[in-house]
């Protein structure tokens, strides 16, 4: 197994690509009860077209198949769902879906290895009948209503609307209710022998464990299978403007919410963590607390908490989202946009840069509290191509003058966009 | 892992747990009051004004930078119910001394920071600032306004208020904008003061530091000085119960879904039947199999979401699902059905032994979650209960299938809500 090990946080990352293509990640955690692994396919919302191994013609996807394949991988032959398993081993057990991956996970403190015996299991043996499909577009329609009703998707949506014109993130990961009405027993077949071979898979294990142990355990539940050729994946090719520059919806809210996001370029992955760092930095000197933006916003009754801030991306996109809540968000537009410029003009402030730095070196170490936001973490940040690790070590190369530059690459009026939802 | 609890002055305690399972040490100060009409909204705004400055940190910008300092120390406040208590909770989490690129006493600096936001508000003419209280207010008014904004929290928050109506549990936690109104700074100067003189103080202290040093930082703390010993007024949780006549409400809004919610009581007052009732709670909607997530969601396939929650201090269990508008009627009946059949025992060893499984569990986690063990601690406060981790996992072991069918029978479906859209349909 390769170890890295991370001197600043103090923890080290065990890991191991096995004969069968399946990358395991085991980050050890002296002392803890809490168990936690999680198993990812790098296949997700976007991934609606693809030439699936040893064949020659494109398979289209409706709508949201990633997300209806994560709710019935945990249906088995004997008639035990899985998650109802797991639940009864005392495990908290879960599934998600995001744009470029889907992952299944459970959190343990007794019945490790039983959970692990069911994880593996489920994952590597679907079960779908004609009769359960059908039964799932009605649950699936409640979660689809559910994100209906919730403003602040809605005003997400609607800004990657706004940004993307022929990338598949601009759909909802649920799909419709129309385009789950198309999905059948055989069409999740076929995906599921596309994208859940293991090679095309990573399990994160995060808990007390001697790693060469854990991994022969790994190991041995795992089902030989053929290794599969490449999976072509068809994306749109992706115009570098944005669509629209604003949208506005009414619902019933009692404050507008608000998305604004600058549209990027699909990054290298060898810099794409420098760049990260230098955009978060250059995100809360801009709106942070501690920013003139967020005081005059905040004195005037604008806002009242700080916006989020988050530097989206995948090896098919890459955006920058401010989200939040505000009187008019026409005025933090317009400021934002002002400070934007006041910096390219004159250059970020350099005690205020080293302090947001210091900030972000804190939360970083932050990030290593919780096990599973660290496997969560290392999952997420292994379909990007990037080690979770690289965050703490190329921090220090993230100089003012490199921020000043990607300010200027990024932070562009012709690139952003806004999105509302208010009330009626 | 290990808990202890001092006496700092009649009243206010501090409470150190020693961990090294954290990358931080986490600091809380809680404050507890007697949940009341006439001061719930105060509380909720004092809660706000102190977070804008201090004597030595007059705006929070300067606040704001004193924790970027630190290397993104961060800094939360909020306010809770808890029972018929309301509880301002201050937070600031800093990474252990251990990570610091540097040497530095990052604990010191953190433990007088909180102090400092809590204890020494920036003042002028003996009152808040009024620039502080006059934008605060109208925060809190679209705080309070925003209610609405996430519907399945409105729902529960809706429901809970007709269960309580002219009690203090039905109040909502920030207060209302009529009496927001009515409040200027000098009064609200004058009750923080009276507050700080006669409220429970809690203090925490988690992470990698020993005892006798947190004492002495705390007890050297001039702004503890200042504080007098009192004889603190505190509701003790889980007692109250109301008794209504079943009554079902339904709201129009505009919505998709429909959320209903239902109200449920337990007719007991034996303080051991708290551990029964959180194993019947994770029988009827704890989780992937229990009944409510069985039948409303796996077999009827009405709702994505279906599950119930205990909640101790009250005594209450609320049921929610996330529906279909007219599937209203059969969802209910489900849901109905469920707590029948717990009532007539048809409960199965396996369903027994599962929800204990899983609460035992999630007791296992308490330790690996830096704000839940303050949380657990601080409940236990408030019960006054001192049950170790290992007593708790005992309790919940030894509850029998006989018990949750006594149980069963002592609970009352008190309100039944629902969120409805305007057509009805």
């Amino acid at each position: 197994m390769q170890i890295i090990e991370n001197l600043k946080v103090k923890e080290k990352l065990y890991t191991e690509k096995l004969e069968n293509g399946l990358t395991v990640m085991i980050i050890p955690k002296k002392g803890l009860q809490k168990k936690y692994a999680i198993i990812g396919t790098n296949f997700g919302s976007i991934d609606n077209n693809f030439i699936a191994p040893g064949e020659s013609e494109p398979y289209k996807l409706p709508n949201g198949v990633a997300h209806f394949l994560e709710h019935k991988m945990f249906e088995q032959e004997n008639g035990v769902n899985s998650l109802d398993r797991l639940t009864s081993l005392g495990v908290d057990a879960n599934a998600y879906t995001t744009n470029d991956h889907t992952a299944y996970l459970f959190e343990a403190t007794d019945n490790f290895y039983e959970a692990l015996d069911e994880l593996m299991d489920y994952i590597q043996k679907p079960y779908f009948t004609d009769e359960n499909v059908e039964k799932e577009k009605g649950i699936i329609g409640q979660e689809i209503n559910m994100y209906d009703d919730d403003p602040g998707w809605k005003t997400y949506i609607n800004a990657m609307e706004l940004m993307y014109k022929d990338n598949p993130i601009n759909i909802d990961i649920a799909g419709s209710i129309e385009s789950i009405s198309k999905i059948n027993k055989e069409m999740l077949y076929k995906t599921y022998n596309t994208f859940y071979n293991l090679s095309n898979m990573l399990l994160v294990i995060c808990g007390d464990f001697e790693p060469e142990i854990l991994l022969e355990e790994v190991k041995k539940r795992i089902i030989k299978q053929d290794k599969q050729g490449e999976i072509k994946r068809i994306y749109p090719k992706e115009q570098e403007e944005i669509v629209q520059q604003e949208k506005y919806e009414t619902m019933e809210v009692s404050n507008p919410i608000f998305v604004i996001g600058f549209k990027d370029k699909v990054n290298d992955e060898k810099t794409v963590v420098k760049k990260h760092i230098a955009i978060e930095i250059i995100l809360y000197m801009l709106l942070g607390k501690s920013s003139k933006s967020y005081k005059k916003l905040y004195e005037e009754g604008e806002i009242m908490v700080q916006p989020d801030l988050d530097y989206e991306f995948s090896k098919q996109y890459a955006h920058i989202l401010i989200s939040g809540t505000a009187k008019e968000p026409k005025k933090i537009v317009d400021e934002l946009k002002n400070a934007i410029k006041n910096y390219k003009e004159n250059g970020l402030d350099n005690e205020h840069f080293l302090r947001i730095k210091k900030k972000i070196y804190g939360d970083y170490i932050m990030e290593y509290n919780d096990i599973s936001n660290i496997a969560r973490m290392f999952l997420a940040d292994y379909f990007k191509g990037v080690n979770s690790f690289d965050y703490l070590e190329e921090y220090s190369q993230v100089t003012k003058e490199y921020a000043d530059q990607i300010l200027k690459e990024v932070f562009r009026e012709d690139n952003m966009v806004i999105s509302v939802v208010k009330g009626k | 892992m290990d808990y202890q609890k001092q006496e700092i002055k009649e009243g206010i305690h501090l409470h150190m747990i020693q961990t090294n399972r954290f990358k931080t040490n986490l600091l809380a100060v809680f404050i507890t009051t007697p949940l009341l009409q006439q001061n719930v909204t105060k509380e909720a705004l004092i809660a706000s004004i102190l977070r804008r400055g201090t004597k030595t940190m007059p705006t929070s910008e300067q606040i704001s930078i004193k924790l970027e300092e630190m290397y993104g120390a961060t800094f939360d406040c909020g306010i809770e119910k808890i029972g018929d208590n309301h509880v301002i909770k201050f937070y600031l989490e800093t990474i252990n001394d251990e990570f610091l690129p540097q040497k530095e006493d990052i604990l010191e600096k953190a433990i007088d920071t909180i102090f400092e936001i809590v204890f020494n508000p920036v003042t002028e003419n003996e009152q808040f600032k009024k620039e502080y209280v006059e934008g605060e207010s109208k925060n809190l008014k679209q705080i309070i306004e925003g209610k609405k904004d996430n519907k399945s929290k409105y729902a529960l928050e809706r429901c809970i208020e007709e269960m309580y109506k002219d009690m203090p549990y039905g109040l909502y936690k920030f207060g209302y904008v009529e009496d927001l109104e009515k409040i200027n700074s000098k009064e609200l100067y004058e009750y923080y003061k009276q507050m700080l003189k006669q409220c429970k103080i809690d203090i925490f202290i988690s992470g990698q530091i020993e005892n006798e040093q947190a004492i002495e930082k705390v007890q050297n703390s001039e702004y503890i000085n200042n504080l007098e010993p009192r004889e603190v007024k505190i509701i003790k949780t889980g007692v109250l119960a109301p008794k209504n006549e079943p009554k079902v409400i339904k709201e129009e809004m505009d919505v998709t879904q429909g959320k209903l919610v239902l109200g449920l009581t337990i007719d007991s007052k034996d303080v051991e039947s708290k551990y029964i009732a959180l194993v019947y709670n994770t029988i009827l909607g704890g989780g992937a199999n229990s009944k409510l997530f069985q039948n409303v969601r796996e077999k009827a396939s009405l709702a994505y979401t279906a599950g119930s929650n205990y909640v101790r201090p009250i005594n209450n269990i609320y049921v929610r699902c996330g529906i279909e508008i007219k599937n209203y009627e059969k969802a209910l009946e489900i849901t109905k059905q469920q707590i029948e059949d717990i009532k007539c025992g048809k409960v199965t060893d396996t369903e027994l032994e599962n929800a204990k499984r899983t609460i035992i569990s999630t007791i296992k986690f308490i330790p690996d979650e830096q704000d839940t063990q303050i949380t657990y601690y601080f409940g236990q406060e408030l019960a006054q209960n001192k049950l170790t981790f290992e007593e708790y996992e005992k309790k919940i072991e030894n509850v029998t299938k006989e018990q949750v069918i006594q149980l069963a029978n002592k609970v009352n479906i008190d309100t039944i809500y629902f969120l409805t859209s305007k057509e009805g349909k």
